[in-house]
């Protein structure tokens, strides 16, 4: 809960209805953001995200694994957010549990595209990760990738931050190139040989981006920080791909909006994502040239 | 499955129904299919509401859309618990669960965190939390059987529940979803179409003030598409609420005579 | 299995007396009161203070000294196999225990009664030695949030393999199952305030071993020294002084 006073909350309202936040962003300005890939060197895959000062870690892990019976030719994805007691003190012991699931389950509907893991237009690439691509043997051996996110420090916006986190740890991603030793037929478990040369690198150009659209008064605003967040009305998240597309939209929470509003809030999000995109793009493409230099 | 391996079962255990249609329902450019049950792309299933499912509670509700069954039971508004802070508002505590025998597969009957966030969040739009300050109101909804659009149905019922308890509301909330399969939007999906969507959209309005209290989308969309989705939910909420106002009303007639 | 080599060096190339590389940052966390980042090679630890503040549950409040709670907690990612282990078992428990009871014995409590601290430690890889990084980046941490302490304590470890002292145990030498001498120490004060040892040592090297690991201690206190010096002179700049 943040502690403000009736001044500062008319401060926080008033700056927003007149397009000048108390951090002299417009209401459409994301704060700069910070990108620093491979952070953690046991991961396949890992990213650190500043946007102001919330901070969040993204890692990936690949360990092979059993396909889901019912989907033979598909690897598995799992996401888990973790809140840690650094960012604030509720989140110590079990405090940090609901908004941990909270921000899992957001961020599973709004990258992995459902359960269902398929996109609408039945392609491959539409989801945000593609699935096939993580199989080794169909209906034997995939690889299971496990998507973990830690938020450090928290300033508001977690959700778009780790979305962004996400989208770059996979970037860095490296699976390694598995050979299957041929024979294995029938119910056998095939052999596998793992290797530790060759890599295969992710194409995360169809992963999409979360925007979360804060309402505060009659106006929205983006990349909320805590205290501009205690102010709000309701919020949704919307995740869009390169395409325009929406793949993931949740209402997280407050009052009752109408219709038409949330549909303005679609075509908002959808205009800022571009900017948003190509922000991230270069700086993802900026921490690797730095970490490969390094 | 158990049965497969052994000569004579002793045991009849159904496979999972998505298994048998998974091919039959779905072809992956077809225009023209029949959903499972016969019913058209944008028909909902007949609804069943009755209030006063459960004597214990303060109210409850019991809503049947097909094969999906659940009970909701409100308790309260009661005293928070001593360790929260003061709040100048009431509280709303919400809880899905499913039965062991809810699904085709004998499941673990377990508390569904997700879909209680979702209720929670879905309702707490709705409900004047300023009525009832300091104290708390317990919303326990159990799905009797899972038939497809489970979440949709305990929204609905649960808002049916908090009407039967006198909890003041803004408006009853009236939840449906869309599956999207191949081309075609299907409203108000069943288990096995749910299985194999390629994407779905829920919401959850107040219809009388046109207001959405909550709304998920999973999936790739359009943005048309995702307007035709939207207009689809919004008509089927608000005739869904005039069949839920019907049956406030017959209760509380039933209830003078 | 060899962890010294005829050459006298270890698995990862350091000599036995050798530290791993140890980096420290102030200020890692805006939103908290004091914070850090400490490494030690491949081990990473953030800290986070919180506090002196309004104790949070009254019947823990104590009239005559402040309240000191620690968390500690590992992060999913932290290990080379990836865990999920529920919050809070036995093995984070007693290190949260550990690192409360060092900082508990280096703050000076009783200026600040009727009041709560609260250190989280976050571990984000775990190499060996996580003990030792948690308290060093806790003493980073306390400091920047301005709370009076006796002293720096700091924290080093040290271990007896192929009859040789190691300094510093990484984590391959820590799972070998040595004998593993953790030691917190006040060095302006010049004295131990934790030492944890599990496995048996002959006194006498046992004598050797801690004594190196009270080096070990004695480097990281200069080093954070500095590092708290040069933060002073930066904010000192920063206020144009």
């Amino acid at each position: 809960m943040v502690g403000l006073s009736l001044g500062e909350k008319h401060f926080i309202q008033g700056g927003i209805a007149q397009d000048l936040r108390s951090d002299g962003r417009k209401r459409l300005t994301y704060r700069p953001i910070y990108v620093e890939t491979g952070v953690i060197p046991q991961a396949n895959g890992s990213a650190r995200v500043r946007l102001g000062a919330t901070d969040v870690i993204a890692s990936v892990k690949a360990e092979l694994g059993k396909p889901h019976p019912l989907q033979p030719d598909k690897g598995k994805v799992a996401i888990y957010v973790d809140c840690s007691p650094t960012a604030a003190p509720i989140f110590e012991g079990r405090g940090g549990e609901e908004l941990s699931m909270e921000l899992s389950v957001a961020l599973q509907r709004c990258l992995l595209g459902g359960k269902s893991g398929a996109g609408y237009f039945h392609t491959e690439k539409s989801a945000g990760i593609s699935l096939s691509s993580l199989v080794v043997v169909e209906g034997k051996i995939c690889w299971d990738l496990y998507i973990d996110g830690l938020v450090v420090s928290s300033d508001g916006n977690l959700l778009d931050a780790l979305g962004a986190a996400i989208k770059a740890a996979l970037s860095n991603t490296g699976i390694p190139r598995v050979n299957v030793a041929a024979g294995a037929s029938g119910d056998e478990e095939p052999e596998v040989d793992v290797s530790d040369e060759e890599f295969l690198q992710f194409d995360t150009s169809g992963v999409p981006v979360i925007i979360t659209l804060t309402k505060v008064g009659r106006h929205y605003i983006v990349d909320a920080t805590t205290e501009e967040e205690s102010q709000m009305s309701s919020a949704v998240s919307i995740s869009v791909n390169r395409q325009g597309h929406i793949c993931g939209l949740t209402k997280r929470g407050g009052a009752g909006v109408d219709p038409s509003i949330i549909l303005d809030m679609i075509s908002v999000a959808k205009h800022v994502s571009e900017q948003l995109l190509n922000q991230l793009d270069s700086e993802i493409a900026a921490a690797e040239a730095r970490e490969n230099e390094s | 499955m158990a049965g497969k391996a052994g000569a004579t079962p002793t045991t009849y255990s159904p496979s999972p129904s998505t298994l048998k249609t998974k091919s039959l329902i779905f072809k992956a450019n077809d225009v023209d299919w029949v959903r499972p049950d016969g019913r058209g792309f944008h028909q909902c299933r007949p609804a069943f509401f009755r209030t006063g499912a459960v004597n214990a509670a303060s109210g409850s509700a019991y809503a049947e859309f097909g094969n999906t069954k659940v009970i909701v039971s409100v308790f309260g508004p009661r005293e928070s618990k001593k360790a929260m802070m003061y709040s100048d508002v009431g509280r709303l505590n919400c809880n899905v669960s499913y039965t062991t025998f809810a699904t085709p597969v004998r499941g673990q009957g377990s508390d569904h965190k997700e879909f209680s966030s979702m209720l929670h969040k879905s309702l707490e739009g709705a409900i004047i939390l300023e009525s009832f300050p300091k104290t708390t109101v317990d919303v326990f909804a159990l799905v009797l059987e899972s038939g497809g659009s489970d979440l949709p149905v305990v929204i609905s019922c649960a808002s049916l529940a908090l009407a039967d308890a006198g909890i003041m509301m803004y408006d009853l909330v009236a939840s449906v979803s869309v599956s999207c399969l191949g081309r075609n939007l299907v409203i108000d999906p069943i288990l096995e179409e749910e299985s194999c969507q390629d994407g779905s959209l829920m919401i959850t309005s107040m219809p009388s003030r046109y207001e959405v209290t909550q709304l998920t989308v999973t999936g790739e969309w359009s943005t048309p598409k995702i307007n035709e989705g939207v207009q689809l939910c919004l008509d089927a909420c608000s005739k869904l609420a005039k069949i839920m106002r019907s049956c406030l009303k017959e209760a509380a007639t039933a209830l003078e005579e | 299995m060899e962890y010294v080599s005829p050459e006298g060096l270890r698995l990862d190339g350091r000599r036995p007396m050798e530290m791993r590389q140890i980096r420290g940052e102030i200020g890692a966390v805006a939103k908290a009161d004091g914070s850090a980042v400490f490494e030690m090679g491949n081990t990473k630890v953030i800290a986070a203070v919180y506090g002196p503040r309004e104790v949070q549950n009254r019947s823990q409040q104590m009239n005559d000294q402040a309240l000191v709670r620690c968390e500690y907690s590992m992060a999913n990612f932290s290990t080379g196999d990836r865990m999920r282990k529920p919050k809070g078992d036995r093995r984070s428990t007693e290190i949260s225990l550990v690192i409360r009871q060092t900082m508990e014995a280096c703050i000076m409590t009783h200026l600040m009664p009727r009041s709560q601290i609260d250190i989280f430690v976050q571990v984000l890889q775990a190499d060996g030695g996580t003990r030792s990084a948690c308290i060093n980046a806790a003493t980073l941490a306390l400091a920047d949030a301005g709370i009076p302490m006796r002293d720096l304590v700091t924290s080093c470890s040290s271990g007896y393999l192929n009859s040789t002292a190691l300094l510093d145990l990484n984590y391959v030498e820590d799972s070998a199952g040595g004998p593993d001498v953790t030691v917190g120490f006040l060095p302006k004060l010049d004295k131990v305030t934790l030492l944890q040892m599990d496995a048996k040592l002959p006194l006498d090297i046992f004598e050797n071993v801690m004594q190196l690991a009270i080096e070990g201690c004695k480097a990281v206190a200069n080093y954070i020294r500095e590092l708290l010096l040069e933060n002073t002179k930066q904010l000192e700049y920063r206020r144009g002084v």
